[in-house]
Order: structure tokens, then sequence, then C-alpha cells
């Protein structure tokens, strides 16, 4: 933007050697007016009408400009009307009994999918099969599930980037393992029981490539797994707060298109980016 | 900006509560209605008016914080000026009706009453004044209270593209107004 600085051929002539013409490198001062942090008694000489211009127009508000006020609350009412807010799905509307219902049907999809965690560990390393395959169902299954869907409704809770739900997750696990969901901790498990062993042969197993996808690399698996693990036993009972994920996302997007027409924006969903289409397992899709 | 309050008031207006959507539409329309007033002056009410029925519809599935709740309204904000400048390039150019334009009487001196420090609706008729991708940027930061990303994503921008047309704006104004100022041998 260094052309910035150069006076543009849009502006109106300097009108000869008048003074108060502004210095056009004063980019911070002008950002403070824009900000409305500039104080109109501190407006250096060149900007002081233009500050008590803005001022003006930042004013408060005048009864006139409220006149309006019966008619927006009559729009309200009639929307509250023939659209009961009861009927809007939002977060935190949301009753427990259906948390709950949730909850109870991630645990069952992850004892399924632990015990296909535990043949996979089991069919690979021998030596290791039995500590795993034994702690995994041991781990009674709902408590297992309440650690994965902790940590998959933190994770979407948290995280832009991973913006899948967990419910989808938990569908994926079902068909197979899905290293980003309910069954991580599981996986992560199994593959932190093999540690020392031999790790190249683990990192081949299709049941671990998951893993290594969901790490971002087979590079990443050890650290990856700590804090899944770590988070696991943090949020050991996570499953009754939080929200239930992606029960309320509308489908749009904040940002309206540049040019065409312009459709109306639905509210954005969140201020981070993405939204169901992007971000999950492959798996999810099926 | 409404501050710490907002989140409890927008889950109540959510829930149908009167008094909190009041709260919003009161700490909000003046913004909005000034916002149309450099964007479409000839019919700023009314796009107002068409914002908050958009507003009042999508409310129940709004998730943010307040500076969310502020850019989505000048995102609806600014699709109806669109619209209403696409209508109106359609339109004949005398169809804007009699009364709305003695309704609307512009300021015989916008700049001396600006000077004053009194007239508000003169400060915006100067601002919609600039070039239009100008007085858009500068609208959307004063009058919105919106960041330059937030303005950037608005207006599908580029945030440096965003930041050199405010100033541009700025610059363009004062030349006027400080010249204004010297000419018309106003000095304070």
């Amino acid at each position: 933007m260094s052309d910035d600085h150069a006076l543009e051929p849009d502006m109106y002539p300097p009108l000869g050697s008048l003074e108060p013409t502004p210095p056009a490198d004063d980019q911070d001062l002008l950002e403070r007016l824009l900000d409305s942090r500039l104080n109109p008694a501190s407006a250096p000489p060149g900007y002081d009408e233009l500050t008590r211009l803005l001022t003006a127009a930042t004013a408060p508000a005048t009864p006139e400009e409220l006149t309006d006020e019966q008619l927006a609350m009559a729009a309200f009412a009639a929307e509250m009307r023939s659209h009961p807010p009861s009927l809007v799905p939002r977060r935190t509307a949301v009753p427990r009994k259906i948390l709950t219902m949730k909850a109870a049907a991630a645990a069952l999809v992850a004892v399924l999918s632990l015990g296909g965690v535990a043949a996979a560990a089991g069919g690979l390393l021998p030596d290791q099969a039995s500590p795993v395959a034994d702690q995994a169902p041991a781990t009674t299954g709902a408590d297992a599930a309440a650690h994965g869907l902790g940590k998959a409704a933190a994770a979407n809770l948290g995280g832009a980037a991973n913006a899948g739900s967990a419910e989808s997750r938990g569908r994926a696990s079902a068909a197979g393992p899905d290293a980003s969901g309910a069954a991580r901790v599981g996986l992560c498990r199994a593959w932190q029981a093999g540690q020392g062993a031999d790790h190249g042969q683990k990192a081949d197993a299709v049941a671990f490539q998951a893993l290594a996808e969901a790490a971002g690399g087979a590079d990443n698996i050890a650290a990856y797994c700590e804090d899944v693990t770590a988070g696991a036993s943090a949020g050991a009972h996570g499953k009754g707060q939080g929200s239930p994920p992606s029960v309320s996302a509308p489908p749009t997007s904040v940002s309206p298109p540049s040019s065409g027409p312009p459709a109306d924006p639905g509210p954005p969903a969140s201020t981070g980016a993405g939204g169901h289409a992007q971000g999950g397992p492959p798996t999810t899709t099926g | 900006m409404i501050g710490p309050r907002f989140p409890e008031l927008l889950a109540a207006a959510q829930g149908g509560d009167e008094q909190a959507f009041a709260v919003l539409w009161r700490d909000l329309q003046p913004a909005v209605l000034r916002y149309f007033q450099v964007a479409a002056a000839e019919a700023a009410e009314d796009l107002a008016a068409d914002t908050w029925i958009s507003v009042i519809g999508g409310l129940g599935r709004f998730q943010g914080d307040e500076r969310a709740f502020r850019a989505w309204i000048f995102t609806v904000a600014r699709h109806r000026a669109i619209d209403w400048h696409r209508q109106a390039r359609r339109r004949p150019t005398d169809s804007i009706p009699a009364e709305r334009l003695s309704e609307r009487p512009a300021p015989d001196d916008p700049i001396a009453q600006v000077l004053e420090g009194q007239s508000t609706r003169a400060a915006l008729a100067l601002v919609a004044e600039l070039p239009a991708d100008q007085a858009e940027v500068v609208a959307l930061r004063v009058l919105g209270g919106l960041e330059v990303a937030e303005v950037a994503r608005i207006v599908g921008k580029r945030p440096g593209t965003v930041r050199v047309l405010a100033h541009r704006g700025l610059r363009r104004l004062a030349q006027r107004v400080e010249a204004a100022g010297l000419l018309g041998g106003v000095t304070r």
C-alpha cells in the first residue's frame, strides 16, 4: 500500500498553499478517527474539522431515529407468533434428556468400535494384544464412550478448523475406527501400549493409518495420543456439560458473495470458519 | 455497544422477550439508519425496517457475540442497499415520489452545519458524497463501529484495500471540511 502515501488522482486539489491539508501519511491518526478513538479536543491541526464531522456522524441517537420502534416491535411480535421460539432449535434449549440419549447412543457406538480396535490390535500385536484387549472393553464401555464423547464435544466447541460433529463421528466409528472421533482414545491406548515395540509395523496397520491421518502424520501420533489420552482423563465426565454439537448450526455463512445477487445472509453459525462440509473424515460420508 | 449484558439480552430476545429485543433494536437502529443515509439516502427508513425484518426472521438461529451480531446486521443492511440500487437502476430516473423528496430536504449547506457541530444528517450527507466504495467503507467503520477485518468480510475485499479506501475517504472529507472551514473564516 505504499501508493497510499501519494496523492490520489481522485482527491480534491490541495487548494494552493492552504495549511490545513492533512499530511497524507498519518495513517495511525486516520485509524483512530475511524475507530472513534480520537478526542475532538485533541485533534491535531488539519484534522479538527474532520474530527468534528465524524463526531457529528456518531452523535447519540435522536428521538427521530427511534420513531420506528413500534413498527419493529410489531414485526418482532408477529414473527414470534408465526415461529414460536420453542420450535427453533438452539443450543441452550436442548433438554438434558436428549443429551443423555445422545450419550447412550455414542456409548453403544464406541463400545462397538472399541471392540474393533481391540481386535485390530490383537491381530497385529500379539505381544501387547492381551493387555489392550482386556483394557478396552473393561474400561466399562459407557465410560470410555463418555471420554470419547466429552473430548469430541470439546473439540467441536473449541475448534473452528475441526468442524465435524460428534454425532457423525459416532456414526463413522460404527463403520470402522475413526481416529478423530470417539474411538480415538481406544486407538491411542492401543498404540501407546505398543510403544517401544515395533512402531514401523504398527504404522502400517489400517487402524493405525486412521490414527496417523487424525494426528496429521505418523510422526505426530505420539504427541497426538498424549493429548487425546490426557484430555480423556481430564474431561472424564464431560458428557453432561457442553452442548449437543451441531444441533443448531444454520447452513449459512457470514460473508456474502462479493458479487452476484445478494441473497439474504443468514445468521452466522459461529465466528469460526467452516461447516459440516469440511473437516470430516472420509468415512463420515458413508 | 451493549456490552456484558449482550448474551443475556440476545438469549431473551431469541426466546421471544420483546423488552430484550427492544434494547437490541434501540442500540443498533440509529447506526443502521445512518448507514443507509450514506448508502441509499432516499430510502433509508424503509431499508432499515426491511433489515430488521430479516434480522428478526433469522434471530433464533444466530449464534455469536455482540461483534458478530453487529457484523451480521450490517451484512444484511448492505445487501438491502445493493438490492435497492439494483432496482433503482431499473426504475425511471424521475420515479422518486415527490412526498419523499419533500420529507427529506437536503441541508442547505452541509459543511456549515457540520462545522457548527450540530447536524448528524449533514455529516452523513458529506460522507455520502464520497465515491461509493469509500463511502461504504467509512460508513461501516465509523457508523457500524466495525473493525477492518469485519468490514473486509462484509464487502468482500481484502483488509488492506478496506484500509486504503477508508483513508482515502477520510482525507477527501478532511480536505473538504478543513478547506471550507478556512475559507468560511470559521476558526476555533
